[in-house]
């Protein structure tokens, strides 16, 4: 039926072939004007193929598994050269760093090991003791776990236990770890693994963290939007069409819920959820997709109060239609241009949300990590590992500035005399 | 005007009531307590934990108990805290966070405001194109990707600021980092309302009537301009105010600023719920008033609007 009238369409009444332009086309036209919309256009499409097809690369081999832990990988940074050259690079710096110790102490005579602290190895840039941290801390570093005997041991028989000898004890470590890696590098295949974007302090691969981590707050940000539309049109348009008390309720109602400060009850949502279930990605969709159709509602109604009047609802009402065909068959393909220009811009904003509670905790949890989670791992180590905030925050700021580029084009595109252009 | 004062007054009494019974239900409602350990604990001892909180009476009871306590301002002691109570950890951190939301919000209005006139006065050229740009970065990348990044090359890297201590120790130069990454995205949507609507009062009769008389251009924008462009931006700053008191949360966990925010984040994090609870009802009413506020503020700029 609906591709018939299509058909007819294109002829007018003096049988002449007409190329029809709907608004689709001709928004489309100005959309391709806008260079900034197209090129994130294809930005977001990039993303959304690669995280769409992630568990594809990764069985290709072309990705790494986001799970996969390498204890001697931790903390490598960014490069093109394979792993095992790496360790070896950060082994022998650090060899050098604990000769030089050796030397200066040995130098100022002072070879008592002065109490309580066992961490006094002189400068270390690259191992961090981050023992406050906790949480994440399972796959503790050798040295890390060193040190916690050695404060044990300090305890039982402080003063049998010189600096010096800790210190050479790990430059002899050191020494055969160098050692063995020389050996095994060539013939292990773990060692010539490349880690492009580096690894995080579990000797994780960072692109394909990043990658998942896109997935799921990408995913998020879909469902959410939908949902949010799905309630907000619903909602929006039997307010706006009934009108009456209906209207009226509703409309209380959402006045009700928008004077609520929202991320506050997201987060009494997600407290209350408790551990078990703060980690699961339902309850996150629920709370936030609980309070964010109310703006959509409210611009549907406005739309459809403003359609309700015209001429082909009257034509459609005196046919028989009854109320739902004429909501969705007639007012709401009328006012989908602005639906759409909402969804891009809500889109970001649920991302934002999402990564803020991940960011405080109270998002997605481990072994699951979005972008907002990768983040906040990365500000633990930023002084010393900038890329493990790095490359998610750059991935994420891109993501979020094309999606509001395309908002902002989209806007343009459909609603051209649009008032409300920030 | 008065009496449309005191209506609007009266109004805030059912949105804070909403706010207290609905966090109140929502929390109590919810399976598993705060006192719920891995361990289990003798049944006397748990009664009489729940006694002292007064968690073994009905929950009506308990209902009505704590609207009387926070309408004598109480918020009862803290659940996780034992030694403190809550009135104490809320005034211990709000004249912290109260310094850091008021010079955020001023920065973003003053800041947005200026850029934003500027920016539309010079349409077109490089200094809108560097504004306008400016705008979309601090709309597009989150509050919590801005504050460490801040952090990571002025503070640590090049040590121009302190990176978290608070201003005992640094004296005014600590409130920089922390305010100016709150304030960014919101002085990035002032910019660009400010912006728009200039644009657009600019092209307006009135404005072309008073260059006709001969008025001064600087006179022009000063006394004419801006009062009519500046009525979205006001209307913005409700929005603008919840997004900075939700965004101080992160800032204040980014930079380890004593204020409210991090206890509230540790709070839901550890259940404590009557912390949550005095949070949430603090936050409540500053964000309510602040609307009215607003309110207030955009009838007496905007002669149009009457208070019947």
């Amino acid at each position: 039926m609906a591709f018939m009238q299509n058909d007819e369409d294109t002829v007018n009444e003096f049988n002449q072939y007409v190329k029809p332009v709907s608004l689709w086309a001709d928004a489309w036209k100005r959309l391709r004007r806008n260079r900034m919309a197209v090129i994130s256009l294809w930005i977001v499409g990039f993303y959304v193929l690669v995280t769409l097809f992630s568990p594809l690369l990764q069985s290709a081999g072309i990705l790494k598994s986001y799970t996969e832990q390498y204890i001697d990988h931790q903390n490598l940074r960014p490069s093109f050269k394979p792993a095992g050259e790496l360790v070896i690079e950060r082994l022998e710096a650090r060899l050098a760093q604990l000769e030089e110790s050796i030397a200066s102490r040995g130098a100022a005579g002072d070879t008592s090991y002065s109490s309580g602290t066992g961490f006094d190895f002189g400068p270390a840039p690259e191992i961090v003791f981050d023992d406050e941290e906790g949480g994440e801390s399972e796959g503790t570093a050798e040295a890390e776990a060193e040190a916690e005997a050695e404060t044990e041991q300090t305890e039982e028989a402080a003063f049998e236990y010189t600096y010096i000898d800790s210190v050479q004890e790990e430059l002899d470590r050191t020494k055969a770890e160098i050692e063995s890696l020389r050996n095994t590098i060539h013939t292990d295949p773990i060692h010539s693994r490349v880690y492009i974007l580096g690894t995080d302090d579990l000797g994780r691969d960072m692109l394909a963290r990043t990658i998942y981590g896109g997935r799921i707050s990408i995913m998020i940000g879909l469902v959410g939007t939908l949902t949010a539309v799905l309630i907000g049109i619903l909602i929006g348009s039997i307010s706006g069409y009934v009108g009456g008390m209906t209207d009226n309720f509703l409309m209380r109602f959402v006045d009700i819920m928008y004077s609520l400060p929202y991320m506050l009850v997201v987060i009494i949502i997600m407290s209350i959820a408790g551990n078990k279930g703060r980690g699961s990605i339902v309850i996150l969709f629920v709370a936030i997709a609980l309070i964010s159709w109310l703006t959509i509602a409210r611009v549907v109604r406005g739309q459809i109060i403003s359609l309700k009047n015209s001429e082909f609802v009257e034509a459609a009402r005196s046919m028989g239609a009854g109320t739902p065909r004429i909501i969705f068959r007639h007012l709401l393909p009328n006012t989908l241009g602005v639906i759409i220009v909402f969804s891009t811009l809500l889109m970001p904003s649920f991302i934002m949300q999402e990564s803020f509670l991940s960011f405080l905790g109270l998002g997605v949890s481990a072994p699951q990590a979005s972008w907002g989670t990768l983040v906040s791992e990365g500000v633990r180590g930023m002084e010393l590992r900038a890329w493990q905030l790095l490359v998610p925050a750059i991935t994420m700021t891109v993501f979020l500035f094309c999606m509001n580029f395309l908002g902002d084009g989209l806007r343009d595109a459909l609603d051209p005399q649009s008032k409300n252009r920030g | 005007m008065a009496r449309f004062f005191i209506r609007r007054m009266l109004s805030l009494v059912p949105t804070l009531f909403i706010i207290v019974t609905l966090s109140f239900f929502l929390i109590r409602v919810a399976p598993g307590g705060p006192f719920n350990r891995e361990r289990d604990i003798p049944e006397a001892i748990l009664q009489n934990i729940l006694k002292r909180y007064h968690m073994d009476e009905p929950l009506m009871k308990q209902y009505t108990r704590y609207l009387g306590d926070v309408l004598r301002w109480d918020f009862g002691p803290s659940l996780k805290y034992r030694d403190r109570s809550v009135n104490e950890m809320i005034d211990n951190g709000m004249p912290v966070s109260a310094i850091l939301g008021v010079s955020a919000l001023s920065l973003a209005v003053f800041l947005g405001v200026g850029v934003g006139i500027i920016s539309a006065l010079k349409q077109n050229k490089w200094p809108d194109y560097t504004a306008m740009s400016m705008a979309v970065v601090g709309i597009s990348v989150p509050l919590f990707v801005i504050g460490p990044v801040l952090q990571l090359f002025l503070a640590i890297r090049l040590k121009w600021f302190p990176p978290g201590q608070w201003l005992d120790d640094h004296g005014l130069k600590a409130i920089i980092l922390p305010a100016v990454t709150l304030a960014f995205p919101y002085f990035a949507y002032i910019a660009r309302l400010t912006r728009a609507s200039v644009l657009e009062v600019l092209r307006s009769d009135y404005i072309r009537t008073a260059r006709a008389k001969g008025l001064k251009e600087s006179v022009v924008i000063a006394k004419h301009v801006l009062k009519g462009a500046l009525l979205p931006v006001v209307t913005y700053l409700g929005p603008a105010l919840s997004g900075i008191v939700t965004g101080s949360v992160v800032v204040e966990t980014v930079f380890v600023i004593p204020g409210i925010g991090r206890p509230f984040v540790q709070a839901a994090i550890n259940r404590d719920y009557t912390l949550i609870m005095g949070e949430v009802i603090v936050y409540s009413l500053i964000l309510v008033v602040a609307n009215l506020v607003v309110d207030l503020v955009y009838g007496l700029l905007d002669p149009r609007i009457s208070y019947k």
